[in-house]
């Protein structure tokens, strides 16, 4: 006898594959717009010319939160320099297999200044989050950070 | 059909279509709700490595002495130095973390967790597209099924007899949680009008201060 849910099943089956991801770029929160991609070199020699703006910024993932997906690290154009992307938690979630890809993101460059404590606090969190163990003496006194508060991104 | 017979007719119904749906999302919840414990969705599978220390040149001389030293299967994807002498490989899906002066490296490998993964995969609808119209459709049926419950049954187990106690003492509890946990001794008018620190509508009890932002 002919199921009466063989129909249904197949139309479901069908969906599912229409709505699979295709294996090119993943597109997080907005994604991004046509502006022109501000260097990171340039973002980090001149940061304050920037906080408050949006920026576009292009490079790769050496970092992903490994808790939530709720950040990445992009290195850009310059070694040793990186910037962290910070997204709202839930809102993008940065799969930890996307480290090594790489990112074209966009968000507001903010400025936050730092006490000791508040650096500690951070420098502590961040170990939590790597499962690293933590050495207060890390952290020397107050610290300026620059991240970028991300509203979108695209992952190749 | 009388109209509680046609509410029994689709809360059963309903209520089958929704069961698995309605797990996922409980398996998921309950993961989701301690991610700062844990990555609910991920883990790290991490391996220590040693090797003989090299020379510190530029990245890619000492990509290539890292790949021979710590016999990696050829060049990586990419690759980045975060100092002089830290260098890392990404490979597809992993990657290694070494210290060429110490000769030490870590290979680190995330996998998804077993239908963990997966269900909060749907459940932070990650997907986005077609799946938020799905979980909208089973956001609808849930509250149908929320309200076609209470009318079920009749007498001295419905709604007029016991359903009314549980029913608001299920109403009540989430608003005596919201009591406990927004308003402070001294409130006075409703959150967020007021200025200044504790009192008279400042922030909520346990809503992030400040500096979080600077957090992950």
């Amino acid at each position: 006898m002919k199921s009466p849910l063989r129909t249904p099943i197949a139309v479901l089956a069908l969906a599912a594959f229409a709505a699979a991801p295709a294996f090119a770029a993943t597109k997080y929160g907005k994604g991004v717009s046509e502006a022109t991609p501000v260097k990171l070199s340039e973002l980090m020699a001149r940061p304050d010319d920037y906080v408050g703006k949006v920026v576009k910024v292009e490079g790769l993932i050496t970092e992903v939160c490994a808790k939530r997906g709720c950040w990445i690290n992009v290195a850009g154009d310059k070694e040793f320099q990186t910037i962290r992307i910070k997204v709202e938690d839930g809102v993008i979630v940065f799969p930890m297999t996307d480290k090594g890809k790489k990112v074209v993101a966009e968000g507001t460059f903010k400025k936050m200044e730092l006490t000791k404590e508040q650096a500690i606090a951070k420098a502590k969190h961040e170990c939590e989050e790597k499962g690293t163990k933590f050495d207060p003496a890390s952290v020397t006194g107050p610290s300026t950070v620059y991240q970028i508060q991300g509203t979108g991104a695209v992952v190749e | 059909m009388n109209w509680r017979k046609l509410n029994n007719v689709l809360h059963r119904d309903l209520g089958y279509l929704a069961a698995g749906l309605t797990l996922v999302y409980a398996i998921s919840g309950v993961a989701l709700n301690h991610r700062h414990q844990w990555n609910p969705s991920w883990k790290l599978d991490v391996e220590a490595r040693s090797f003989a220390p090299i020379p510190v040149s530029d990245r890619d001389t000492m990509t290539a002495a890292l790949v021979e030293s710590l016999a990696l299967p050829g060049p990586p994807k990419s690759s980045f130095r975060s100092a002089p002498h830290l260098v890392e490989l990404f490979y597809e899906g992993w990657s290694v973390k070494a210290d060429a002066t110490a000769g030490t490296a870590t290979v680190e490998r995330p996998r998804g967790r077993f239908a963990l993964r997966e269900m909060n995969f749907l459940h932070l609808n990650e997907p986005k597209g077609i799946w938020t119209w799905a979980a909208d459709v089973y956001a609808v049926i849930l509250g149908f099924l929320a309200i076609s419950g209470l009318f079920v049954l009749k007498g001295r187990n419905g709604l007029s007899g016991r359903g009314k106690w549980l029913a608001g003492l299920g109403v009540v509890l989430p608003l005596l949680a919201l009591f406990f946990l927004l308003w402070r001794p001294g409130d006075s008018g409703p959150r967020g009008e007021g200025e200044g620190e504790g009192r008279g509508g400042g922030r909520p009890r346990g809503e992030a201060r400040p500096e979080a932002g600077a957090r992950g």
